[in-house]
């Protein structure tokens, strides 16, 4: 496929994916991926279990380390060092560096549960950003009130709802002010009633400004948030189109079509 | 039982004891260190190292103590390690404990869920801040009730240093029961004494354990 062409008022973006390709042993994960996420744009990944939506984005901050292509953020390769292959790792250092801007939030939520929810976020501020204790206590504070959760401060994971660990791990990631953030099916293991507290907080971020790339089955939060939908199939990029193609008419690919037929069944779109 | 033996005795035992506990604690702490550093390599380091460590782990578990003990110290001096009795027998300790240290460190390792520690790299903890923040105040947790089990263990084993004249407890309890044909006297006080180990150890591990759940407590 094609690099995406830009929307006519895109500013420059802020990760571009080029020829990317990813192998387990000898499956093939993603082929040739081609993708660009602009300043300020939702992102929302679609598509069947197993077609690739979450190795892409845990290829974005190198969780994932990706075998061909390339991933470039503010002109910096991620997690590969320049040059002739074979490629090297970047140094430990220098791959910390580049994950300092790239925000993420897991399906399992993946807070420390020996500390409590400030902790959680205080956490990074005083060890990564090196902020003073006073300093990185307030800026804590400030992540979860963006959360509705200030008043959970010092309640450990263990006595919060899933909602509401996962808000905290949201205002982990936030408080080290990253350009990008990265959602990895975040309201998955929510109990249904729980699932809209998380994705208000996801809109008003996108409202807010922040760059997001998300992998959901959230359908309703693509078509009504996402500034773009991606939709992946077998490890391959078959779309990556405003919401309104996916969603609105009838999606001229079959694969797509499929898809979301599921959906419909369940009359969740 | 003729208490006016412990008039005479008594110096020998409590020093006898005293160097049981040298030579236990230093090679409990000894053992622990090298245990952390094998099952920290065996986590990070490539697979030849990792192999040797699961040779020598194998070795040190596959054979008794008394024999690793005679063979530092007997066979030592053949190979240029001559030691007294005292380092042997807290050098055996650490080469014998290490490997079951290890493989509680090991088990510990393995209890984080990888999430946490990927949750970690996202926000750039760099890997010494995730170990000593993130995975050992929660493999502590895990991994107190069995140290202490084998902290105890250790504890007893002390007594097999008395093979190569470590003048530890059970030695001079040996040489108080030959010198005065009395047995019930000097092993009701060595009984004593490693009861109050054990019951000290169970202690500390009851207080270390309570240290570190604290935050399954406090909900």
């Amino acid at each position: 496929m094609k690099p995406e062409t830009l929307p006519a008022d895109a500013n420059d973006p802020i990760i571009t994916v080029r020829h990317m390709t990813k192998h387990f042993a000898d499956f093939e994960a993603l082929h040739d991926i081609n993708l660009d996420v602009h300043r300020s744009e939702v992102l929302c990944l679609i598509g069947r279990s197993g077609s690739g939506k979450s190795t892409l984005l845990r290829c974005l901050n190198f969780l994932e380390q990706y075998d061909g292509g390339e991933v470039r953020m503010g002109g910096q390769l991620i997690g590969w060092q320049d040059g002739p292959s074979p490629r090297k790792p970047l140094p430990a250092a220098a791959l910390r560096d580049q994950r300092k801007n790239i925000g993420m939030v897991f399906q399992q939520f993946n807070l420390w549960p020996h500390y409590t929810a400030l902790q959680n976020v205080v956490e990074a501020l005083l060890r990564v950003k090196k902020l003073p204790r006073a300093e990185a206590q307030a800026r804590a504070e400030a992540a979860l009130q963006e959360v509705n959760l200030k008043e959970k401060a010092d309640s450990y994971p263990a006595s919060l709802s899933g909602g509401q660990q996962q808000r905290v791990a949201i205002a982990r990631a936030i408080a080290m002010e990253p350009k990008l953030m990265l959602f990895d099916e975040p309201t998955s293991a929510l109990d249904p009633e729980l699932v809209g507290e998380v994705l208000n907080v996801m809109k008003k971020m996108a409202a807010e400004g922040m760059t997001m790339v998300v992998v959901t089955h959230e359908m309703g939060f693509a078509a009504n948030v996402a500034d773009r939908v991606a939709f992946l199939d077998s490890g391959r990029l078959v779309a990556c189109v405003p919401p309104a193609e996916v969603f609105g008419t009838e999606p001229a690919d079959p694969r797509i079509r499929a898809f979301l037929q599921t959906y419909r069944e369940r009359n969740v779109v | 039982m003729e208490l006016g033996l412990y008039l005479h005795y008594g110096p020998a035992l409590v020093s006898g004891f005293a160097v049981t506990i040298l030579c236990w604690i230093a090679g409990s702490l000894g053992g622990m260190v090298v245990g952390f550093a094998i099952a920290s390599l065996q986590h990070w380091a490539g697979r030849p190292v990792r192999w040797l460590l699961q040779a020598y782990i194998e070795i040190i578990r596959g054979t008794p103590f008394m024999i690793q003990l005679f063979i530092l110290y007997y066979g030592g001096p053949y190979v240029g390690v001559v030691l007294g009795p005292v380092e042997a027998g807290i050098l055996s300790f650490v080469v014998y404990g290490s490997p079951y240290f290890s493989e509680i460190f090991r088990s510990g390792f393995e209890s984080i869920p990888k999430g946490q520690i990927e949750a970690a790299r996202c926000v750039g903890l760099g890997e010494g801040s995730i170990v000593r923040r993130i995975i050992l105040p929660q493999m502590l947790v895990l991994i107190t009730a069995p140290l202490t089990n084998f902290v105890i263990i250790l504890s007893k084993e002390t007594a097999i240093l008395s093979v190569v004249t470590v003048p530890e407890l059970l030695y001079q309890t040996q040489t108080m029961a030959a010198e005065t044909f009395t047995y019930i006297e000097p092993y009701v006080a060595l009984s004593l004494f490693y009861w109050l180990m054990v019951v000290a150890t169970t202690w500390l591990g009851a207080k270390v354990e309570a240290r570190v759940t604290r935050h399954l407590r406090r909900a």
